[in-house]
């Protein structure tokens, strides 16, 4: 368009008079002005000032903190996050090796350590150890009751919250309840530490703790491997302690009336029937049982 | 009569609230991103602050607009720039209310909406800086650091485009 140069001066308001009626002759004049007049009235945000101001102002009182805050950190975040995400998947895909067995009531399980050792968990029990690190350091954390069968090694490490056992190669059960710590050795020595003490455990001998107090290093028959073969034995153990191994072995909840929890017990219950169980424990105590679903209770023998 | 310095923070002030809202007319120009435009408009105050003492008052205006335009180059997310009309805007012919001129006036500003945010940027700044903020070619050379040729041609440009796209529409 030859007005152009007419246009963009008009634009800068700097148009003379004779050349803007010249301007005004053209029939795309009214379009132009339309342009011109409703492009100004486009809508710009309203700045607060002094509200800006003052934001600037304590900004200027940070200003080698902000300078580096402002740079870029929104992609920093993101960078940061993709990350971690990163190593977080990473660990646990390579790092994370420990492994863990547990069981139910009335569940044992027999499986073999990375070595071949062979474990043999009692129910109600939980075993965990580190797979990758098994090579150098046999160490594994025990809740509940097991019957380890070692092979010749380095030394192997059976933690639990009450007490340690360490050994070289060997057959042993490590029995962990609630305030009751048990430690019988089959075979070979074995090395239990109890808080400061520490006792070496020769073949047919037993260690007990109960409620926090050592019962001391006492005999057991080697040939007598109880729950393995589906019974529990106990010598000379509060009834308490017997009816929380009771519950153990079978999926029942067991109350008492007017009995002495601490009245010593020694025989063995069976762990497949639950009323020639209950004859085992009760009859010697004179004691008698009801059950009623799964609740079973305990009480005096009525004269 | 002391000459006015950016070291001294009456005269910053005075700097700073005579250019503000224009500045930010200028981002928004250019990007509908508001938070992060505001945020660099203010680091562009605050490097100038810093500097003071190397930059005159006659230039600071200039000085101010190329730091905000290095800032805004990477950090502002170039999405399509999109306007509105200011509210109770007038028509051209404040007369005529007839409801089919306003009809037409409105289907106008439509178009010429549309027209101006489709305008490339450089285009898009020059045009609202000389019809939003009334700026003079020589004064818009100034501000963005390039020639008054380069700013009439960046007018004509827009201007072309926009009568094509109204006249086609």
């Amino acid at each position: 368009m030859k007005d152009e140069k007419y246009i963009l001066k008009w634009l800068n308001g700097e148009i003379p008079d004779e050349e803007l009626s010249l301007l005004k002759q053209d029939k795309s004049f009214k379009n132009l002005e339309k342009i011109a007049h409703y492009s100004s009235q486009i809508e710009t945000p309203k700045v607060d000032i002094e509200k800006a101001l003052k934001e600037f102002g304590l900004k200027k009182t940070t200003v080698k903190k902000s300078k580096v805050i402002s740079f870029n950190y929104k992609s920093v975040y993101k960078y940061a996050a993709a990350v971690i995400v990163l190593l977080v998947s990473s660990y646990f895909l390579f790092f994370n090796n420990s492994a863990s067995f547990s069981t139910q009531y009335a569940e044992t399980k027999t499986f073999n350590l990375p070595d071949n050792s062979e474990v043999i968990l009692n129910a109600n029990s939980n075993i965990s150890f580190n797979k990758k690190k098994w090579e150098d350091n046999r160490n594994l954390q025990l809740d509940g009751e097991a019957y380890f069968k070692v092979k010749k090694g380095k030394s192997f490490t059976v933690n639990t919250s009450l007490g340690k056992v360490t050994v070289l190669g060997t057959q042993f059960n490590v029995k962990k309840r609630k305030n009751f710590f048990e430690v019988k050795t089959f075979e070979g020595l074995v090395s239990v530490q109890y808080k400061n003490t520490l006792v070496k455990l020769a073949k047919g001998k037993v260690f007990k703790v109960i409620n926090d107090t050592i019962q001391g290093v006492t005999t057991f028959n080697i040939n007598d491997k109880y729950w393995l073969q589906n019974e529990s034995n106990f010598k000379s153990i509060p009834l308490k302690f017997v009816i929380d191994d009771l519950q153990n072995q079978y999926d029942y909840t067991v109350s008492t009336k007017n009995i002495n929890l601490d009245q010593l017990y020694t025989g063995g219950f069976t762990h497949t029937d639950i009323n020639i169980a209950l004859q085992a424990i009760t009859i010697p105590l004179q004691l008698s049982y009801t059950i009623e679903g799964k609740n079973i209770t305990i009480y005096k023998n009525d004269k | 009569m002391t000459k006015k310095s950016l070291c001294n923070e009456e005269d910053f002030n005075e700097f700073y609230r005579s250019n503000i809202q224009f500045v930010t007319n200028f981002s928004s120009y250019k990007s509908n991103d508001k938070d992060t435009a505001l945020d660099l408009i203010q680091e562009a105050f605050l490097r100038m602050w810093e500097k003071c003492s190397e930059i005159s008052y006659e230039k600071a205006k200039s000085y101010l607009f190329t730091s905000v335009n290095n800032l805004f180059l990477n950090k502002l997310k170039h999405e399509k720039v999109v306007l509105n009309y200011a509210k109770n805007s007038p028509y051209i012919d404040i007369n005529n209310q007839s409801p089919e001129y306003l009809l037409e006036e409105e289907e106008f500003k439509d178009k010429l909406k549309n027209a101006i945010e489709n305008l490339t940027e450089a285009e898009r700044e020059v045009f609202l800086l000389n019809r939003i903020d009334g700026k003079k070619y020589r004064e818009i050379a100034e501000l963005l650091n390039i020639s008054q040729k380069a700013v009439e041609k960046r007018m004509s440009s827009a201007l072309k485009k926009l009568r094509t796209k109204i006249e086609l529409l």
